[in-house]
Formats: structure tokens, C-alpha cells, sequence
């Protein structure tokens, strides 16, 4: 198996990509790959994981051009003649290699704290969804607008529009639900189905029904 | 973020959903109707210069390449005009559940009034 990496760290002039020849079998996941080539091959390659089965949304990346959940992709699902391409999500400053900085949507969340901090606060956590990124590299928006808040942070607000009848001002603002565009590619590449482009879809239609209260 | 990196990620096309490549088409199709509102004006504005200068500039719109021109600009207001009515009932979030099946009716729709616009278009008015 050949495994292409796409590599940056900071102080260099260009991103390049890297070739990895590595044994593989198609029931490996990728991660599994990316992981053995950081043991054995080269040390400095750098990435993120934790769970190894799709709950903490760590390592989300691009396999041969479509974001997904490394841990939970299997190689012989995604390998094209033998080679497997490797790269950052979109839409995030890449920080190094593989890893990319999430605090554009981790710090839009109403609470500045991570999930397990959201939870341990009694505040919800997001539902469904792994807090991966993955809907931001999906979404042609997100991917060009900083300011925009993002698939998964839009989602959330649905919820809680539905529970408290009130979003707050930034959600319903042009930086908010009003800036998607219906590409739905959030939901195409959703790794635990959470639906965000609709979701969004649907807050919008609470908004111009006045079914909910913006503060 | 640049305007080169913002094109990129509209028209991404590898990986990509129908979802996404119907964005990217009719955001290209916006574009380029846009532009030919420009040039639209500048046709209309040969008026000023006379009868006959405006008869002329029309003459080239009767020429072959003029009517590879007219069916490029049907094909870009049709995809544009379909894709825009399936965005603008699920940007209202309507008909959500059957978003899939909304969007394959907008293509068939564009494709056929395609059809129809170049027969007309090569067999009518050519």
C-alpha cells in the first residue's frame, strides 16, 4: 500500500507530500496506517487521535479527497489502485502535518470549554454530533468565510432553539444561518449523521416564521 | 483568505456530493449570467450610436458562433435558473426529507429545457 502524506510544519515555504510504502490489509483502518508510519517510518509525521472508534472526533482528515473519520475508515474501503492520499482538513489553519487548529468552532460554542467540560458542567453535550470539523472542511462557506459560525455550532442552535423558543443574535445574524448556502455537503460527510445542513435549513424556517425569540 | 482559496473550496469538485457540485454549478452559472448582464448593457448601449450600428452588432449574434453562444448562455440560465428554485425551497426549509429525490428533478428539468432551448435555438432561430 502506498500512503501519500501531505506535510507542512510551521517555517516552511510550501506544503509537500510524502510517500510511504507500508503493509496493509484492507480491514486496517487508515489511522491504523498513518499510525504505523509515525512508529516506524518517521517519527515527526504528527496527527490527532484518541478513541480509535469514532466517538471523539480527533481524527478527522481528507482520504483521497472525502473528510471521514480515519479511525472508522477502512482502507480497503477507500484505496484506489493501492494508493491512499492523506491530508489536513480544509477550512482550519493547518498547526502542523495532519493536525489543524478547531478553535474557530470549539471557541463559537456558548461556553468556551470542551465537550467533556460542557458535560461534566451539566450543559448538554451536542447531541449527536463528535465535534470533528469534518462539516467545517466540508462546507464551501465555512471554507471561505471566517466569520461564518459553522455547520455543527448552526446545528446546536437548532436544538436549542426547539427547547428554550430562543437563539441568540449572532445565530440569526449573516455570519449565522443565513449565510448557507444549501450545499449540504456537511450532511453528505457527517461521519454519525447529525444533519446539520438540514438542521440549519430548518432553524431558518423557525426564524421567518417567528417561531423563535433571537437575543 | 483569499479569492483564489475561496473558488477553490466553491468549486471543489473530487469528493464531492451532487449536493456540492449543484453549489458549485450554479454559483459558476450566477457568475457568468452576471457577467453577461455586462456585456447585455454594452449591447443595448450601441443604441446610442445609431440603428445601424445596434442591427450590426446583432448580426453577430447570428452567426454560427453566435448561436454556440446563445445555447452556452441557455445552458448556464437554465441550470442556474432550476438549481436556484430547488436551493430556494430548501433554503426555506422546505421539503427537506425529500431534498435527494428535489435536486434529481431540478437536473432533469434543466437538462430538458436545455433540449428544448437548443432545438429552438439551431432549428428556429437558426
Amino acid at each position: 500500500m502506498r500512503l501519500v502524506v501531505r506535510r507542512w510544519k510551521e517555517g516552511w515555504r510550501a506544503p509537500r507530500y510524502d510517500v510511504f510504502e507500508v503493509e496493509a490489509d484492507p480491514s486496517e483502518s487508515v489511522l491504523d496506517l498513518v499510525e504505523r508510519v509515525s512508529l516506524k517510518l518517521d517519527p515527526t509525521l504528527t496527527f490527532e487521535h484518541a478513541c480509535h472508534h469514532g466517538v471523539c472526533g480527533a481524527c478527522g482528515m481528507v482520504v483521497n479527497g472525502v473528510e471521514r473519520l480515519t479511525c472508522v475508515t477502512r482502507v480497503g474501503d477507500v484505496a484506489r489502485n493501492g494508493v491512499i492520499l492523506v491530508e489536513p482538513l480544509h477550512g482550519f489553519k493547518v498547526v502542523s502535518d495532519l493536525v489543524v487548529d478547531k478553535s474557530r468552532m470549539f471557541s463559537r460554542y456558548p461556553d468556551d470549554t470542551r465537550t467533556l467540560e460542557r458535560v461534566a458542567a451539566q450543559v448538554e453535550k451536542l447531541w449527536d454530533c463528535v465535534e470533528c470539523g469534518i462539516c467545517y472542511s466540508a462546507c464551501p462557506v465555512a471554507c471561505s468565510y471566517p466569520s461564518y459560525l459553522g455547520p455543527s455550532v448552526l446545528a446546536w442552535a437548532f436544538h436549542r432553539a426547539v427547547e428554550e423558543g430562543r437563539v441568540p443574535a449572532p445565530v440569526a445574524s449573516r455570519s449565522g444561518v443565513w449565510s448557507c448556502h444549501a450545499a449540504f455537503d456537511c450532511s453528505e460527510k457527517c461521519p454519525v449523521n447529525f444533519q446539520p445542513g438540514e438542521k440549519i435549513m430548518r432553524l431558518r424556517r423557525l426564524l421567518l416564521r417567528g417561531a423563535v425569540e433571537v437575543v | 483568505m483569499g479569492l483564489g482559496e475561496a473558488l477553490r473550496s466553491w468549486l471543489r469538485v473530487r469528493g464531492r456530493s451532487a449536493e456540492h457540485v449543484s453549489f458549485a454549478v450554479r454559483r459558476l452559472a450566477g457568475m457568468v449570467l452576471a457577467l453577461y448582464l455586462v456585456v447585455h448593457m454594452v449591447d443595448i448601449s450601441t443604441l446610442l450610436m445609431g440603428e445601424h450600428v445596434y442591427s450590426a452588432f446583432l448580426q453577430v449574434f447570428a452567426s454560427p458562433i453566435g448561436l454556440v453562444f446563445d445555447v452556452v448562455l441557455w445552458a448556464f440560465l437554465v441550470l442556474h435558473g432550476a438549481l436556484g428554485l430547488y436551493s430556494a425551497l430548501v433554503e426555506a426549509g422546505l421539503l427537506l426529507e425529500r431534498r435527494k429525490v428535489l435536486l434529481a428533478a431540478a437536473w432533469a428539468a434543466a437538462l430538458l429545457l436545455l433540449v428544448v432551448g437548443i432545438v429552438v435555438i439551431l432549428y428556429v432561430m437558426g
